[in-house]
This record gives C-alpha cells, sequence and structure tokens, in this order.
C-alpha cells in the first residue's frame, strides 16, 4: 500500500493493474511509442501509454542492425518509426546439430527423428535473419544503461514477398489505437462498482460521482477555500456512500461483500478530486507525498502570477498587437509559480481573471491587459 | 549504434522535398534518413558502378531516383520488378540529383501498390492528427 501512495497521480494503483485488458497482452505499439513512454514510478519494468500499463510488447519491423553473441543475437528492428533493440536468445537445441547429421539414409521410410531434425532446422532457420528481413518479436520492455530494448520470448523471421503482412499491420495499428490505446482505463469506476455491488452500478457511480463534485464545488465556493487536503473535506461524502445502504439488511450484506465504509469514501474522494482537477478547478502546486490541493479562483498568487505574465509580456512587440498565447502564459506561468499547474486550471483562472475585468481576451486564445 | 528509422516517403516526394527545403537546410538534408516505398520499377541496373534506377509514375510524371547499391551487393537485379529500399538520402553540392545509399533493397514484385499507398497515408493521417492533438492540448 506504501508503494501505491507514492505513485503519481495519472498512475493507476498497481493493485489495479490487472484489470486493464493491455497490461495482459502483448501491446502491439509503434516502436516510437515504446521508445517513449515512461516508466512507471511504483514498479520498474512496467510502462505506461497514457494510463495503460503494459510490460509485453509485440513489434514488426525490418532488421536494420544485426550482431550475433554467443547466447543471443541483437537486432535492430525498424517499423519506420523507430528503431529498437531486441536480444532473442539462442535454443539451447541448436547446440547439438553436430549428431544430427547421421540420420540420414533411410529413403522413403517415415522417420520421426529426420522429421523432428527438419523441423529444428526449419525453426532454426527463421531465428537467423539477416539486414532487410522481416521481424516479428514479442517480449518484454525493458531499460538498460537508457536504452530501451526487448528481451523476446518468441521471435521469428516474416515471409512477406508482396507486403501483405506489412500493409495489414499498419493499417491496423491506427484503428487499434483509435478504439484501444488511447482509450484511457478507467479501473477506478470498477473498482467502485465493486463496492457498491448493485445493479445498475455504473450508472449509480456516475450519478454518485457527479453528485459529490457537486457537493465539494459548492463548499470551495461558499466557504472560499483557497487549499486543502483530502482528509479535510473527507466527510462531506459520508452522507453519499451512507445513504443507498441504509437500511440494515443490506448493510450487513454490503459490509460482508464489497470493500469497508472508509475505502469507499477514500475512492469516491479520489475520483472526485481527479474529476476536479480535470475540469482545472483545483491542482496541487507540487506533487509531494502531502497532497495539498490549491483551488484555482482562491489563489491569490496564482492569479497575481497570471496577471504579472499578461501585464508585463504585453508591453513586449511580439505581443504588442495581439496580446499573449495561452501556451505563452502556460509556460511563464509554469516556470514562475508552479510547474505542475495544468492547462485546465489555467483556462480556469483566466475566465476569473476576465470576469472581474483584470484581462481582456483579444482571441479565443489570447489575453491582454488595457 | 542503430540507425535512424527509415520513414515512409514517396520517390516523388524526394526531389521536391529538397528543392523545397532551400539553402538554409541544405546541409540538413545532407543526409536524409528514409525508407523508399511505393510504385518503385527497378529501370535499370550497372554492376559496374554499383548503381541501380528506380522509377516511378505518380500524377502521369515519371520520377528516378539513382540508388548506391554497393551495401546491398550482391542482389540479384530484375529488371522491371518491384522494389522496396531502405537507405539516406545524399544529395550532394550542386548535384540537381538526389542519391539514395540503400541499406536494404528487396524485390516485393506483385505488391498490392495502392493498398500500400493508402496504408501509409493511413499511418502519417494518424501521426498528423495525434500531433495536432498534443499541440492542441
Amino acid at each position: 500500500m506504501a508503494s501505491e501512495q507514492s505513485g503519481a497521480e495519472d498512475e493507476p494503483p498497481s493493485l489495479l493493474w490487472g484489470l486493464d485488458p493491455v497490461f495482459s497482452a502483448y501491446a502491439r505499439l509503434y516502436i516510437k511509442d515504446i521508445l517513449q513512454i515512461r516508466e512507471s514510478r511504483q514498479v520498474p519494468g512496467i510502462y505506461f501509454y497514457k494510463n495503460h500499463p503494459l510490460f509485453q510488447v509485440d513489434v514488426l519491423g525490418t532488421v536494420v542492425y544485426k550482431r550475433e553473441r554467443e547466447d543471443f543475437y541483437c537486432y535492430g528492428v525498424d517499423d519506420s518509426t523507430g528503431v529498437i533493440n531486441c536480444l532473442c536468445w539462442k535454443d539451447e537445441k541448436w547446440r547439438d546439430q553436430g549428431d544430427s547429421v547421421k540420420g540420414k539414409g533411410h529413403g522413403g521410410v517415415f522417420n520421426v527423428e529426420e522429421q523432428l531434425r527438419k523441423l529444428c532446422e526449419a525453426q532454426r532457420s527463421r531465428c537467423m535473419l539477416e539486414i532487410g528481413d522481416l521481424l516479428q518479436v514479442r517480449g518484454s520492455l525493458k531499460t538498460s544503461r537508457e536504452q530501451r530494448e526487448i528481451m523476446a520470448s518468441s521471435f521469428y523471421k516474416v515471409s512477406d514477398p508482396v507486403m501483405d503482412v506489412q500493409i495489414a499491420r499498419m493499417l491496423d495499428m491506427p484503428q487499434l489505437y483509435r478504439d484501444c490505446y488511447n482509450k484511457p482505463f478507467q479501473v477506478p469506476c470498477a473498482e467502485l462498482e465493486a463496492g457498491t455491488t448493485d445493479a445498475g452500478g455504473a450508472s449509480n457511480i456516475q450519478s454518485m460521482l457527479g453528485q459529490s463534485v457537486r457537493i465539494l464545488k459548492e463548499f470551495l465556493k461558499v466557504k472560499e477555500v483557497p487549499k486543502f487536503r483530502p482528509y479535510d473535506v473527507e466527510y462531506l461524502l459520508h452522507p453519499l456512500i451512507r445513504s443507498p445502504v441504509s437500511s440494515t439488511s443490506t448493510r450487513q450484506e454490503a459490509t460482508s461483500v464489497g470493500p469497508s465504509f472508509p475505502t469507499q469514501v477514500k475512492n469516491l474522494l479520489k475520483e472526485t478530486l481527479k474529476l476536479l482537477q480535470r475540469e482545472g478547478e483545483i491542482f496541487r502546486k507540487v506533487l509531494s507525498p502531502d497532497e495539498l490541493y490549491h483551488v484555482t479562483e482562491q489563489d491569490k498568487d496564482l492569479l497575481a502570477a497570471i496577471r504579472d505574465v499578461i501585464q508585463e509580456d504585453s508591453k513586449r512587440e511580439k505581443y504588442a498587437e495581439k496580446g499573449c498565447h495561452i501556451l505563452h502564459v502556460l509556460s511563464s506561468v509554469r516556470q514562475r509559480y508552479s510547474r505542475n499547474l495544468s492547462r485546465e486550471a489555467l483556462e480556469v483562472a483566466l475566465k476569473f481573471l476576465e470576469c472581474n475585468s483584470d484581462i481582456i481576451s483579444t482571441t479565443d486564445s489570447h489575453y491582454t491587459v488595457l | 549504434m542503430l540507425p535512424s528509422p527509415a520513414v515512409f516517403h514517396f520517390l516523388w516526394e524526394i526531389n521536391t522535398h529538397l528543392v523545397e527545403d532551400g539553402a538554409s537546410v541544405r546541409t540538413f538534408a545532407h543526409l536524409h534518413h528514409l525508407g523508399l516505398f511505393g510504385r518503385l520499377r527497378l529501370t535499370s541496373y550497372l554492376p559496374e558502378e554499383s548503381k541501380a534506377i528506380l522509377t516511378s509514375h505518380h500524377a502521369s510524371m515519371q520520377h528516378q531516383v539513382s540508388v548506391q547499391t554497393t551495401f546491398v551487393e550482391p542482389f540479384d537485379p530484375i529488371v522491371g520488378a518491384q522494389y522496396v529500399t531502405l537507405g539516406e538520402i545524399d544529395k550532394a553540392e550542386g548535384c540537381s540529383e538526389a542519391i539514395l545509399r540503400a541499406r536494404v533493397l528487396n524485390c516485393v514484385d506483385g505488391v498490392d501498390v495502392a493498398l500500400l499507398q493508402k496504408a501509409i497515408n493511413e499511418q502519417r493521417n494518424f501521426f498528423k492528427e495525434r500531433d495536432n492533438e498534443a499541440g492542441a492540448q
């Protein structure tokens, strides 16, 4: 549980990784992405494409580099988006090829040994590739000496004389990304769903989440809270969890089957805070174990920093005509105030400033002061 | 240690690319990594010079590129067949035509060219879309 806490905001807790189908599959990613995806902060050897945890990949590409060692081959594979090293272990069986040649001379008769030898030979020949051959590799991903590589668990030469394997894959990949890898992995909902055990859980969760977001927003607004920690607001969500299981009979059921009451509240709060962050209502100035959230509209220092940036930079010739672009403001404020500020939070702050007539938008993404 | 990825390009893009890039980019384009795919037909092969000419038709124009085959020899040239090649573009100073130094030259005669072009374009569009999305965020 300790490691779970230290994980980054966008990394789902490791306990839930198994719920993502991508995790147990060989992910068919572009090599470019394989080289760029970040390693998990919780468990080394696990990588994240968006928020999908994965450690095994499936790659198809042209061999452009080759090195042979006693026990393995090292192939550089190019899929036109990137090049990655693949460590392919040689099979023990290949070593004793010498004596297997004896089995000849039984012409015409079906000889199991002979057939087996042929099979091994065929297998071996498909594992020895030259530059220019097409290679299919599946294996786990690892980073050694700052370099990503694939430890092959299976690899073979693909015969593709008219490129149809390559073409089919090229046509498949964008679709696969759109349908699967680019869709966010939403475990916590499933986890919460398991907690309620009621039928129609998913919609139940959504409405509960909607309510808790509303409650929290209302609270922050009315009380003009500038910053808070999760445990400060946890009690606000208690009525939400308690109400559906108020009758004694269902309560007994829930306690025996689902997670405990505090876990449910924690999960709900976690999701709520995530949503509020995504909307830019709140943000974390620094990512530290101490979970401190700043309320965007109440953060006087943030608002001042934004105003200053726009005020100063609008004087510069470059921005004189149109004002500062939002991305410029974002990078300046990140330098000045908090590296962790999201664009959404900045947008909320800008809107707030504009409502107060502190700044003026000239286009939908440029801001200036009078 | 590993070579740069060989990005898909159509043959007719090679020379236009380099011309458009202009003088300031020429040093950069001097060694340009790419894989050449598309309707490439081997039209001639001069073994003594280690040079092959690949041609391609696009928009009723014939385009061609010279391929230096030193790295892929010996190979069995089939004149008129379709090839896929992967290598570096070298554009010497003052020379109007780019030379491709092939690292891989594979015969893929019989390839469905239209489908291959579609696949290349799909892939490009996918990355373009993604870059745009990333830029917008």
